[in-house]
């Protein structure tokens, strides 16, 4: 599931990135047309529009809708009000749910593009060698599988006699060896960890594509005045990557957001509510439960938070371009 | 500019259409929800009880192909719908297969939207008062259920206040199953066990020297969305207090309350045994197919299940497993276990009802059926107390199981889960509370005033 | 420079350590698979004697010929309707910019950040009162629309680039805008509408959430979800589960080892337009 708007989201960038190099043409041709052809343009947008408004328009104001209500699917629905989403603030399962996907953001998303940028910095020379084209087929694996395979493999990787332990005893750690998963202080973080790998060839890869768009030269310049790859980091890498880093960020963050996949397969929210996510509630409020409002209405708050994260990211990455 | 100002109007006519368009396909669902759309709800609930009007339902002559969905892990169900095809040819069978969580998980929806002829069930009492299982009550008349002995149709019935334990019957077993704690004999004489123990505290020093000998001393899931943990604590509550009480809980009886004393006592027993380290230090990401290939290769001296599991044990460990209901606080005292049927029920949309239950009685009544129950699935079979037995080889874990039904019975000690006792309290309550009690996140009291206060709030 | 030399040394050292971390989940599955059914192997460990009819047993268990047939058959499905829609309503917006399609643009920007989870419950009742449940319209006619604002985005962000001489050329020839569409602007986004392609087709058969909610059926699911079922009925037998796995993933990592450049290159760009 995250894989779709994951990378669907960063499309955000395209247009905007797109319209920026058009910005110029756009007066050339701006009201040439007759009024018959703006009346096509419509009929170009009208079946795209159609499908889009059924199937996603429709039910976003259904979601709104469902979510004043009480409604157990079958019978007569009752109407609530707000109490959906106050239950939102004073229920510990749902906002816990909602702070768990926060705590999510650290390892689908932090950690991805920090390691990212390391990699993508140490490897910046080597970006056109053998070795580099062989690990752009192989870091984009994880992009290319399914999430619920990841889940299962890592669920299988992570369980107390799997390779993950094996690792540690190897290496005589043998004490801190544990079922990951059905543990309550490491559940969550395990979880992040497949997110993390899931995601770190793609951010990687990202970011070593805008890398190597920076002109050399800036590097040469830095080095002739006696920088040190700190300081070239921090003064040529870091700023020119402001846009991929964004991406990045948005991307990853919306996968934490919105994580069910993995969570679905790999813990069902467990240990306790350990590992609960809003997209997994939903599924669990809707379908087990019953309760299509209080569904809907975790439905809604996460496509508002989900905004509300994402579009100051956005705008904060694109300012420099102006 | 005169060019612009003229097409305006134009121009804002076309954002009008397609605007009203999605207008239309939004306003579309804008009437409350639920008030239009037809609901087996209504069919079913009003409806009389299916099969009350015609005789005896059959299967027909004509070619059916009857739809199930059927647990996961547990070969008992196809066995019987292979016999069942193999003497009646012109039924096969479309089966679905998912464990039992997901199946919790999907039973509202799949009855009410892609209704099976045959499905597995979870906690019921919902699903019968929704409408969306078929109420039996004409088929039982017509098929002699009701003649049976009426203990086994009582976790079925589900009243008109939701409240189980008596009044229409909403399912059927395909046998009647028990539960208490398996044992490796091997390990057992290894750790110097030479009869079952006859009291809690001959179990609790059995596991001490279990424990002290390097074995896991019990085998327990306890992973994902199943908290395994209920076994052992119900059958520690019961060992204190008595099993009526915690019947009226699970049955939802007004004023029934988990938070007992002797219940308080065996959570807490319960929690003793987690502190000594009883379990596998894994328990929390154990699911039951582990625990299971566990028990079988012998990494743990008990684990507490129930009879399914014999024929399956018989295979896989023979002569090695036995079998034991839960010793009393006190020497001498009631004994009491978990024993339920292995729910079936028709939806209540269901094409093929009537074959269905025509299924459900054979299942009880035909001797290869009853054979077939005793020994793939291993727990007594359903249907009138003087029915076929099929003869069960002393020594096996299958002889014992049964015969312990026998010492419930006498005890009068059987027991619904108390996982049954709402259709979330299961997955919301017990399973994370559990798996908190293991983590160290809750207490015993916790434990039971966070199941009741979930209780209740879905009770209403 | 020597600087330069160690610091290459450590970039690949770095890039071989990422690679392995990358690959032993695949090793994993794949070893973990060859072990004899029932079994709980321990970590990635060689088995004695290694069970290749696993995956023979897997193939039939799994009925991979009617899982891939249904798959395709989703694919086909979404993939075809989304590019044509999708860039019908990107030429409108990059190249014809009516009056007004900002507005109803910013409509399919909105949907860009969508979680699917947001719109699921509507979207299961909407699909049952339209009598879909269980087929695989569930699946293929809520994707396109799900799908629909990253196609339009994308394909838009290609005519915005498209010089507009073309199309004054092509009007004063006294083509139509249809004709100019089909004739100069589809052939021209061929590059475009290729990358847009592999990149619906990965996450129509990737598709988890919908095929489980919508469809009970597995046949009629995507690979994904038919994975899901597959666990959910051998979830107790490990080896035969993670070569059911492998099989699973088979055709997609066979497709993206084939066309690994174009999806490399589309799936970059799939973030990061230009």
């Amino acid at each position: 599931m995250t894989t779709p708007t994951a990378t669907s989201a960063v499309g955000g960038a395209a247009p905007t990135s797109g319209s920026r190099s058009a910005g110029p043409e756009r007066p050339t041709r701006r009201p040439r047309r007759s009024g018959r052809g703006r009346w096509v343009g419509w009929l170009f947008v009208a079946p795209a529009f159609l499908v889009y408004a059924v199937f996603v328009l429709r039910p976003m104001a259904v979601s709104v809708q469902y979510s004043l209500y009480e409604w157990n699917g079958v019978a007569a629905s009752t109407f609530v009000g707000l109490r959906n989403y106050a239950n939102l603030f004073t229920d510990s399962t749902l906002y816990g749910s909602i702070l768990n996907a926060f705590q999510l953001i650290v390892f689908f998303s932090f950690v991805p593009v920090t390691l990212g940028l390391l990699i993508a910095t140490s490897i910046r020379q080597i970006a056109a060698s053998k070795l580099a084209v062989v690990a752009r087929t192989v870091l984009f694996l994880p992009q290319v599988i399914p999430l619920v395979a990841a889940g299962m493999v890592w669920s299988w990787l992570l369980s107390s006699t799997g390779f993950v332990n094996q690792a540690l005893s190897w290496i005589g750690l043998g004490d801190v060896t544990r079922a990951w998963l059905g543990d309550f202080t490491f559940a969550l973080p395990a979880v992040g960890v497949i997110g993390a790998w899931v995601l770190l060839g793609l951010c990687t890869l990202l970011l070593l594509s805008g890398i190597t768009k920076i002109d050399p030269s800036l590097y040469e310049a830095a080095r002739l005045d006696g920088a040190g790859p700190v300081r070239e980091f921090f003064a040529i890498t870091l700023p020119s990557l402001r846009q991929e880093i964004g991406v990045c960020v948005t991307v990853t963050v919306i996968a934490a957001l919105a994580s069910f996949d993995i969570i679905y397969i790999s813990t069902q929210g467990g240990p306790g509510n350990e590992t609960m996510v809003p997209g997994l509630q939903i599924y669990y409020l809707a379908f087990a439960d019953r309760e299509i409002g209080q569904a809907s209405a975790l439905g809604v708050a996460l496509m508002v938070l989900v905004l509300a994260v994402v579009l100051p990211i956005q705008w904060l990455t694109k300012e420099r371009d102006r | 500019m005169s060019a612009r100002t003229s097409s305006r109007p134009l121009a804002a006519r076309r954002l009008w259409a397609v605007g009203l368009t999605a207008a239309v396909a939004v306003t579309a669902g804008c009437s409350a929800p639920g008030g239009e759309s037809s609901t087996p709800a209504a069919d079913a609930s009003e409806g009389a009880a299916a099969g009350e009007t015609a005789g005896a339902p059959t299967c027909g002559t004509e070619p059916v192909t009857m739809s199930g969905y059927f647990e996961t892990g547990f070969p008992l169900p196809k066995a019987l719908a292979d016999e069942f095809t193999e003497q009646h040819p012109n039924v096969t069978w479309d089966i679905r297969e998912d464990q039992f969580a997901v199946i919790t998980q999907n039973a509202p929806r799949v009855l009410a939207d892609n209704p099976p002829d045959l499905m597995r069930l979870p906690q019921m009492s919902e699903l019968a008062q929704d409408g969306l299982l078929l109420n039996l009550d004409g088929y039982a008349e017509a098929l002699g259920w009701d003649q049976w002995p009426a203990s086994q149709l009582q976790q079925m019935r589900v009243g008109d206040d939701g409240a189980r334990g008596e009044g229409s019957l909403y399912a059927n077993g395909l046998n009647f199953s028990m539960t208490g704690v398996f044992y490796n004999k091997q390990l057992a004489e290894q750790v110097g066990m030479t009869e079952p123990p006859q009291t809690l505290a001959d179990l609790d020093a059995l596991l001490q020297s279990a424990k002290d000998a390097g074995i896991t001393p019990i085998a327990q899931f306890n992973g994902g969305a199943t908290g395994g943990l209920a076994f052992p604590l119900q059958n520690l509550m019961a060992a204190y207090g008595d099993a009526g009480e915690i019947n009226d809980w699970i049955f939802n009886k007004d004023g029934a309350s988990i938070e007992t004393e002797a219940n308080l006592q065996g959570a807490a027993h319960l929690q003793e045994w987690i502190d000594k380290g009883f379990f596998a230090s894994d328990v929390n990401s154990l699911d039951y197919a582990t625990m299971m290939s566990r028990f079988i290769g012998g990494q743990s001296l008990l684990m507490f299940n129930g009879d399914w599991e014999s024929g399956n044990l018989d295979k896989q460990m023979p002569g090695n497993a036995g079998f034991f209901l839960m010793p009393p606080a006190e020497a001498g005292g009631k004994q009491a276990t978990m024993s339920a049927p292995l729910t079936y029920g028709i939806a209540a949309e269901a094409e093929h009802a009537d074959c269905a239950a025509f299924f459900l009685d054979w299942v009880a009544t035909d001797e290869t059926a009853r054979t077939i129950a005793v020994e793939v699935g291993g727990s007594h079979p359903m249907g009138p107390a003087d029915a076929f037995m099929p003869a069960v080889e002393e020594g096996t874990v299958t002889a014992e199981t049964l015969a312990a039904g026998g010492k419930i019975g006498e005890d009068n000690g059987a027991m619904d889960f108390i996982a049954n006792a709402t259709g979330s309290i299961y997955a919301k309550s017990w399973t994370p509370n559990l798996q908190k009690m293991v983590g160290g996140q809750q207490t015993p009291e916790g434990l039971l005033q966070a199941v009741q206060a979930d209780y209740e709030s879905e009770l209403g | 420079m020597i600087v330069n030399r160690r610091e290459a040394f450590v970039g690949r050292a770095l890039l071989v350590l990422l690679m392995l971390i990358t690959l032993v989940p695949f090793v994993s599955l794949f070893v973990t698979a060859l072990h004899p059914s029932g079994t709980y192997p321990l970590g990635i460990s060689w088995p004695a004697s290694p069970q290749w009819g696993n995956f023979a047993a897997a193939f039939q268990a799994a009925d991979m010929g009617a899982l891939l047939l249904s798959s395709a058959l989703i694919v086909v499905g979404v993939v075809p309707a989304s590019l044509l829609l999708g860039t019908m309503a990107g030429y409108a917006f990059g190249n014809l910019r009516m009056r007004g399609h900002r507005a109803v643009f910013l409509l399919f920007v909105l949907g860009l950040t969508l979680p699917f989870e947001g719109i699921l419950t509507p979207l299961y009742f909407q699909i049952r009162d339209l009598g879909l449940l269980n087929t695989r319209w569930a699946i293929i006619l809520p994707l396109i629309g799900l799908f629909m604002p990253f196609s339009v985005l994308w394909m838009r962000a290609h005519f915005v680039n498209v010089p507009g001489e073309l199309s004054e050329a092509a009007s004063v020839d006294g083509a139509s805008t249809w004709q100019q569409f089909w004739r100069i602007q589809v052939p021209l986004a061929t590059p475009a509408l290729t990358s847009l392609g592999i990149l619906l087709f990965l996450w129509t058969w990737n598709q988890f959430l919908l095929a489980i909610v919508l469809v009970d059926d597995a046949s009629k699911r995507t690979m994904a979800g038919a994975l899901g079922a597959f666990q959910g009925q051998y979830g107790t037998d490990i080896p035969l589960l993670c070569a059911g796995a492998v099989l699973i993933l088979a055709p997609t990592l066979a497709v993206f080892l084939i066309f690994q450049r174009r999806f490399v290159a589309a799936l970059l760009q799939g973030s990061v337009k230009g």
